[in-house]
């Protein structure tokens, strides 16, 4: 992977300083994302799958929180690096990103069409004309009907469903390499969200822009990415391409995902009824204590001492699919 | 965007006294500085080092000294001990405002949140109060009465009340929009119960913050005027009085005017503190307002 | 729109009726003998009288009302007890001080106290927003007279770099009238600005942790664009609000700051008419100042629908 890989991130700890201590949300993540592909990042809420993405960006608000130590590289650029100023031209322009709240993602008080052409102003070099046309273009593309008149109109005039376009159009209007979506689809209806996912995976066939899609929903991962991240508690547990991952998950905390998504490929038996959803029990660890050992050893039923006591390595399962766990037997 | 640290775990959190003093220093400084301005007043008699209406044309306007360390006024009164004695005026006038327009608006405000019949009524005439810029409002008053401390305290409390009222009505009608309350009703639940209950709890918090908006509010409105020359009676020592009486010789004798006024600021400073607190303590929502 | 406006001012129409109202019998249901308080402590009878008739004290309830709000709605304020001039007349003699200082205070204290209170929130608990916190906190609780005095004291006693006291109209030239202003401006601003420097770090700081602030930020664009286009848009409500509210403020101040300073303005007039007790003078301020902070607000709530456009009438 590594020569395409457009972004690359390597030992990524991202952290919170709170009343009660410092929260260790990302503790020494890696992965790499190639060019034009999919690549989803899957976990809990709280994994620290969000801070990951806002990492990327340098978008951790600098009061609470800080990348403490790890690289992100982008086109070989090393981001941790970068001035603010440089940091601002490629946010939106290079890599853009998409957020879970379409209802209050969008400023309310200012109109489609500005919130649109100011990102094409700012990084294209072009006019405020030039932008507003740009914009329009845009909203064809996300497939909003009768552009010229949407872009006077304010987010409130809108659905859920058309501000996440009108979102995904503002994130595209620069042809960014990559496109970070944050549970771009959570905040909708069902048939909303399999429109959203359709139109941004033909959009990146269309551009040729990378997609980091952020999400808990394994099924999301299933329809449209290409490779998965597992997180778990700000760590990487497991990564695979998505088939692979499918076929034979083999981290616990995986396998524990996978029996939690109701199915309806397995046959009901003879009293109608299906096997039951399993929860994966226990809690989420508190983050503000280091965590000695396998992140998830506290919940998981094979853990041993050894679990507790040392952080697992990555072992290669073959076909780019690694797992960090003892108790694997490949 | 601090939200993002929301949906981590979190241990539960640890109280005690010094972290509560730590993370809301505005109360502990202002309970404090308005507790010894307090025994200051109470204990005026024995702080005090002259008798602060004792004339005596002989030492006037002496600049501060050993003797008078606040030098004295153009009738040769000790401003240390009238800017003592001054506290008193300030905290009565303060705190009764603050108790009176507490307890008025409170009745005010439940009975215009409660029964739509007086609310219209009432609020109108609250409204057309409100209007008035209350140093002019508490003026007009003051016109028609024959001057004392208790024609200011009632000149100061008809255009604070209108302010408790609104807060208080807000409340209540937040609450009765609420299920429970709704459900309560259709329940049968007496009114009298329903108001103990549900509704008196809540207004508790805003209404103790709002009355130390007043408290300052009517100490700077005493104050003023004092100063207009339509307050207290002249003779008595209060400090929008002392800084009144200061105002003519001004020039060459600073002190009358500036030692009573870091007085009268630091007072309302304090108290403002403590509201300031006592809001982010109690009532985060009314944060937003101010 | 046009509808909402006039609805608007109708709806103003019962809050003036119930200050007049409230003026009206103020004094004819004030306890004791009106005649006898307005005329003072050693006045003579015959004096008493004299006021009684003057405000008509003498007549029936009812048509004292009816004469007095006739005269009302023709724009007539009555007579001085004193002088014997028309209320009007004297306000419109003393009318431009008062507009010259706090349209000047206004527009001064609005200037600087957003970028301030924009500033304050942007660096949040740094050491430029603990600082400017503190001088509001500070200034919030500064008497007016009390601060007039400090000026005086520094700017015009000690250093003697302006004026310490009076008031130079337009027609004395532009400087004497500016200079004249400068201090009395301050002493009467400081709390407003205070006010609307605290509303504005208020409200933008939690405009700043909204999803949309977020959004702009992950487009890269430049912090002031950020700050005064996509955050200071949204946070503007509150703070036309507060501005609004304190007119209030202003025209309390005025009262003293036209006292400190001796400005001949309609503070000094309220003054010299309270210790008169020239009621009639007392009422007439009371209606223009409350219709003016009305006039205010009505047109506060206009702006509100050009702020933000989910607000539809």
């Amino acid at each position: 992977m590594g020569v395409s890989a457009i972004l690359e991130v390597r030992d990524l700890h991202t952290q919170f300083n709170t009343l009660d201590g410092v929260v260790r949300a990302v503790d020494g993540v890696s992965f790499d994302v190639a060019r034009g592909e999919t690549l989803g990042i899957v976990g809990e809420s709280g994994c620290g799958k969000s801070v990951t993405a806002l990492s990327i960006l340098r978008l951790i608000p600098p009061e609470t929180g800080r990348i403490a130590q790890g690289s992100i590289r982008f086109e070989g650029n090393e981001l941790t690096h970068l001035s603010e100023q440089q940091m601002k031209s490629l946010r939106g322009h290079r890599i853009s990103m998409i957020f879970q709240e379409p209802m209050t993602s969008l400023n309310p008080v200012l109109t489609v069409g500005t919130q649109i052409a100011e990102n094409v102003v700012r990084h294209m070099n072009v006019s405020w004309a030039a932008a507003r046309d740009r914009a329009r273009e845009m909203l064809d593309l996300v497939r909003i009907a009768d552009a010229r008149r949407r872009l006077d109109e304010y987010p409130h005039q809108l659905s859920g469903g058309m501000r996440q376009r009108v979102m995904i159009a503002m994130a595209l209007s620069c042809d960014p390499q990559v496109l970070i979506a944050d549970e771009p689809t959570t905040a909708l209806d069902v048939t909303i969200q399999a429109q959203i996912l359709d139109l941004m995976i033909e959009l990146k066939e269309k551009t040729g822009t990378a997609i980091v899609l952020i999400t808990h929903d394994l099924g999301v991962v299933a329809e449209t990415t290409e490779r998965v991240v597992v997180m778990y508690a700000g760590r990487k547990v497991e990564e695979a391409p998505v088939e692979a991952l499918f076929e034979n998950p083999l981290h616990p905390y995986t396998r524990g995902l996978m029996r939690a998504i109701p199915r309806l490929d397995v046959e009901a038996d003879a009293a109608g009824t299906r096997p039951r959803l399993q929860e994966i029990p226990g809690l989420v660890p508190i983050l503000t204590q280091p965590i000695v050992g396998c992140a998830f050893a506290a919940r998981c039923e094979l853990a041993t001492d050894r679990c507790r006591a040392t952080l697992p390595p990555f072992v290669d399962a073959g076909g780019g699919h690694t797992v960090a766990c003892w108790e694997v037997k490949l | 965007m601090t939200v993002i640290t929301d949906d981590l775990v979190l241990p539960p959190r640890r109280f005690s006294l010094w972290t509560g003093i730590r993370r809301n220093p505005t109360i502990a400084f202002g309970a404090v500085m308005l507790a010894l301005l307090i025994l200051m007043a109470v204990f005026a008699p024995l702080i005090a080092t002259h008798d602060p209406f004792k004339i005596a044309p002989v030492n006037r306007l002496r600049p501060p000294s050993e003797r008078w360390w606040f030098g004295t006024d153009q009738f040769g009164r000790d401003v240390f001990s009238r800017t003592i004695y001054g506290a008193r005026v300030s905290l009565i006038v303060g705190l009764s405002v603050a108790v009176i327009s507490s307890a008025l608006g409170l009745a005010l405000g439940i009975a215009c949140g409660y029964f739509k019949r007086i609310d219209g009524f009432v609020m109108r005439i609250m409204d057309g109060l409100m209007a008035i810029p209350s140093i002019l409002l508490a003026i007009a008053l003051i016109t028609l009465a024959r001057p004392g401390l208790g024609i200011v305290i009632v000149a100061i409390i008809v255009p604070e009340v209108p302010r408790v009222v609104r807060v208080v009505r807000a409340v209540v009608l937040s609450i009765r929009s609420q299920p429970y309350i709704e459900s309560a009703i259709a329940g049968g639940t007496r009114n009298m119960k329903l108001l103990v209950r549900h509704v008196l709890p809540n207004t508790l918090a805003p209404l103790i913050v709002q009355s130390t908006y007043v408290c300052a509010s009517a100490m700077l409105i005493e104050a003023s005027l004092s100063f207009l020359g339509a307050g207290v009676p002249l003779e008595t020592p209060s400090w929008g009085n002392i800084i009144s009486q200061g105002k003519t010789f001004f020039q060459i004798a600073p002190w009358t005017i500036l030692i009573p006024g870091a007085f009268l600021a630091v007072t309302v400073l304090a108290v403002n503190l403590l509201g300031d607190g006592l809001r982010d303590r109690l009532d985060p929502r009314l944060a937003r307002r101010l | 729109m046009t509808a909402y406006i006039i609805r608007r001012l109708f709806a103003t129409l019962p809050v003036m009726a119930v200050v007049a109202l409230f003026v009206f019998f103020l004094l004819r249901l004030a306890p004791g003998d009106p005649a006898a308080i307005i005329a003072g402590d050693d006045a003579t009878t015959e004096a008493i009288e004299a006021v009684r008739m003057k405000l008509g004290l003498d007549r029936p309830l009812v048509e004292q009302f009816v004469v007095w709000v006739w005269a009302l709605l023709q724009g007539d304020l009555g007579v001085s007890i004193f002088s014997n001039l028309p209320v009007t007349r004297l306000m419109a003699q003393r009318v431009e001080p008062t507009i010259a200082l706090t349209l000047s205070t206004l527009v001064v204290a609005v200037s600087l106290a957003i970028p301030i209170g924009v500033v304050a929130a942007w660096k949040a608990r740094k050491l430029v927003d603990r600082v400017v916190m503190g001088f509001a906190v500070l200034g919030f609780a500064m008497p007016v007279f009390v601060l007039a005095y400090v000026l005086i004291y520094f700017f015009a006693v000690q250093w003697q770099l302006l004026p310490v006291q009076g008031y130079q109209p337009m027609s004395a030239g532009l400087w004497p009238f500016v200079e004249s202003l400068i201090l009395p401006s301050v002493a009467l601003g400081v709390t407003y600005m205070a006010l609307i420097a605290r509303i504005t770090r208020a409200s933008m700081l939690e405009v700043l942790q909204q999803d949309y602030i977020r959004t702009a930020n992950a487009k890269g664009l430049a912090t002031d664009r950020v700050l005064l286009l996509h955050a200071l848009k949204n946070a503007s409500v509150p703070i036309v609000t507060v501005i609004g509210i304190g007119i209030a403020l202003l025209i309390s101040g005025v009262v003293i700051t036209e006292t400190v300073f001796n400005i001949p303005g309609l503070g000094r007039l309220t003054v010299d008419a309270v210790l008169k007790r020239d009621y009639p003078i007392v009422q007439g301020l009371i209606l223009v100042f409350a219709g003016v902070k009305v006039v205010v607000n009505l047109i506060i709530d206009i702006s509100y629908a050009f702020l933000d456009p989910r607000i539809r009438y």
